[in-house]
């Protein structure tokens, strides 16, 4: 039995409903995401540490898609687990069915499936209907199943296509993609690409994607921003293992400064090395990891994904945005492309944020996921800490400069 | 006592790169024995200096804890729900004294203090809306220099982890915590 070292620390290892209530009113959130965050509360106390035995996988998995297609004489083959990532647990498959055209066909397909808590608590049906929204617009992995519950296998899971291609270039062991490097003509045939997806995704009509897993905004209001930060603070309060004053701070601050979003568009919320692939021939193929998704202010993924921590640093002192282009150009291309127009107080805002985000799931959630033996990760989560705390201290440098 | 803990952890870090690393054929085995290679190193650097991070840690919140204290105690402006927060530092001093021999107290002890004195801070810092104008810019004159050493010796203290793009540029963690061989703290513990 362990001891906890102060009351918060008690409720949050072992939250009650009363105390669950409590942070659900404290910080609003978009619906579904308030259920997953709720799900995973609830079922911290009840559940045991995450196993990472898979043993019957293949039987249930096979019973499900049985179930979802119909059909009996389905193939299924080749069942592997994926390494990288920091997220989900990743499968891949080979499977023979009549597709919905009627032919009978062959594909690999890919298992995305939540361990007991994970880096980010997010919502399988939210990631599936982005994906379907960026169909035809942006490259993306075509999703075919979704159980958004768990139900069938014991976790909340999606299957999608398998794209082959390439996510880290050869030697870029890098944790998550972060920090990867890329070769110069690797970087000019992909650099032009990376900012047309981005501009892209921000100027695609969202209302009318079927996006219904996801709650609108007011336009000319703060509310997705609101939405935004609450999401962040709530998860902060669900799962920090110690207090922190420049987090505590920091949200302060993201509180008093809010601007507000005129024209709400799709914010990826993890754009970035790592969260795509290309082919051989230097063509991005897919735009990965939808999960952190949602309606919001433009300025939030370019100072994400633009943020130095999650750069390259090079010999001469620069960092490259994703091991790709610098930040100036990066929002050159980015105005260029979308017609967007950067405003740099917003961005300054967004950095904030960024540095809060990172700091929020890198201490608080990785550290939680690890502390309750709840992920099939939990000696990387227990590492992420470290790149947690470097954010931190990118973020009172920020702070400093703010006030 | 030995062996020395460090030569514990560095055996099994070399065990698992050399003999185990080598012979697994799942590729995300092989990643997960790399990350548990790389903890083993992180904590042969800093196990012997958890004990003074945390008692250093002790002090700097003691110290920062009282000045908050005393700028409260000095202005007849602090809303309520400040006093509250201040009565809390004082009760819980009264259970870890500012004066207390805490290098003479348990790791936990000390441990469960700072995360006190860390929530209580954290509660000052909620407040801050509700302070005066004047209240506040004292307020925050206080915090500045704190943060920054919060955020020096965090930084410090996980560089070896690889993450930090400028890990060059920070100061080892034993220069920050001791100072003329001893631990780095402007007030005896």
């Amino acid at each position: 039995m362990r001891d906890y070292y102060t009351p918060t620390l008690k409720n949050r290892a072992q939250p009650g409903d009363d105390w669950i209530q409590n942070i659900r009113q404290q910080f609003p959130t978009e619906a579904t995401l308030d259920e997953v965050l709720t799900k995973k509360l609830r079922n911290r106390a009840k559940t045991a540490e995450h196993k990472t035995d898979f043993g019957d996988l293949q039987t249930r998995l096979v019973r499900y898609l049985k179930k979802a297609t119909g059909q009996d004489d389905l193939i299924f083959e080749n069942l592997h687990r994926l390494s990288g990532g920091a997220s989900k647990e990743q499968f891949t498959f080979d499977l023979t069915w009549n597709q919905e055209s009627g032919i009978r066909s062959s594909e690999k397909l890919i298992l995305r499936m939540d361990p007991t808590e994970s880096i980010v608590e997010t919502h399988r049906l939210r990631e599936a209907q982005m994906l379907d929204a960026m169909w035809g617009e942006v490259p993306v992995p075509k999703v075919y199943w979704t159980d958004p519950v768990g139900e069938d296998l014991g976790h909340p899971f999606l299957i999608a296509g398998f794209l082959e291609g390439t996510v880290q270039p050869e030697g870029g062991d890098k944790a998550s993609g972060l920090g990867m490097f890329f070769e110069p003509n690797l970087r000019l045939d992909l650099k032009e690409q990376f900012v047309q997806h981005l501009a892209k995704i921000h100027t695609v009509d969202w209302r009318n994607k079927g996006l219904t897993s996801y709650d609108s905004p007011r336009a000319n209001h703060i509310e997705a921003n609101e939405w935004s930060l609450g999401w962040w603070e709530r998860v902060w309060q669900e799962d920090a293992v110690e207090a922190h004053p420049i987090i505590e701070n920091a949200a302060l601050w993201l509180r008093e400064n809010m601007p507000i979003v005129e024209k709400p568009v799709i914010v990826h919320g993890d754009y970035r090395s790592g969260n795509f692939m290309y082919t051989d021939e230097h063509k991005i193929n897919a735009v990965l990891d939808w999960e952190l998704s949602h309606i919001g202010d433009f300025h939030e993924d370019l100072s994400y994904t633009t943020c130095q921590i999650l750069g390259t640093p090079m010999d001469d002192g620069s960092v490259l945005t994703s091991g790709l282009l610098s930040k100036d150009e990066f929002l050159d291309k980015y105005q260029h492309y979308s017609g967007h127009t950067v405003d740099p107080k917003r961005l300054f805002y967004f950095d904030v944020f960024s540095y809060y985000k990172v700091a929020v799931i890198s201490i608080a959630t990785s550290s939680r996921a690890a502390y309750g033996r709840k992920t099939h990760l939990d000696a990387m989560m227990n590492l992420l800490t470290g790149f947690g705390y470097t954010g931190v201290s990118a973020l009172q440098r920020l702070l400093d400069h703010a006030s | 006592m030995s062996p020395e803990i460090e030569q514990f952890l560095s055996g099994m870090k070399k065990t698992i790169e050399e003999v185990v690393m080598p012979n697994l054929n799942d590729r995300f085995a092989q990643e997960q024995a790399g990350i548990v290679a790389a903890s083993l190193g992180f904590l042969g650097l800093i196990q012997d200096k958890t004990f003074h991070y945390e008692l250093l840690e002790n002090q700097e919140y003691k110290r920062v804890l009282t000045d908050i204290n005393e700028l409260l105690n000095n202005t007849f402006s602090a809303p309520e729900a400040i006093i509250e927060t201040t009565t809390k530092v004082i009760d819980h001093f009264d259970k870890d004294k500012v004066d207390d021999p805490s290098h003479l107290r348990p790791y936990t002890f000390i441990r469960a203090s700072n995360e006190v004195m860390k929530e209580l801070l954290c509660e000052f810092i909620q407040h801050q809306p509700a302070m005066s104008p004047e209240l506040r810019t004292a307020f925050e004159a206080i915090m500045k220099p704190f943060f920054k050493s919060i955020e020096l010796r965090e930084r410090s203290w996980v560089k070896a982890l690889g993450f930090d793009p400028e890990a060059d540029q920070q100061a080892d963690i034993a220069d920050l915590l001791y100072k003329n061989g001893l631990l780095n703290i402007s007030k005896p513990c």
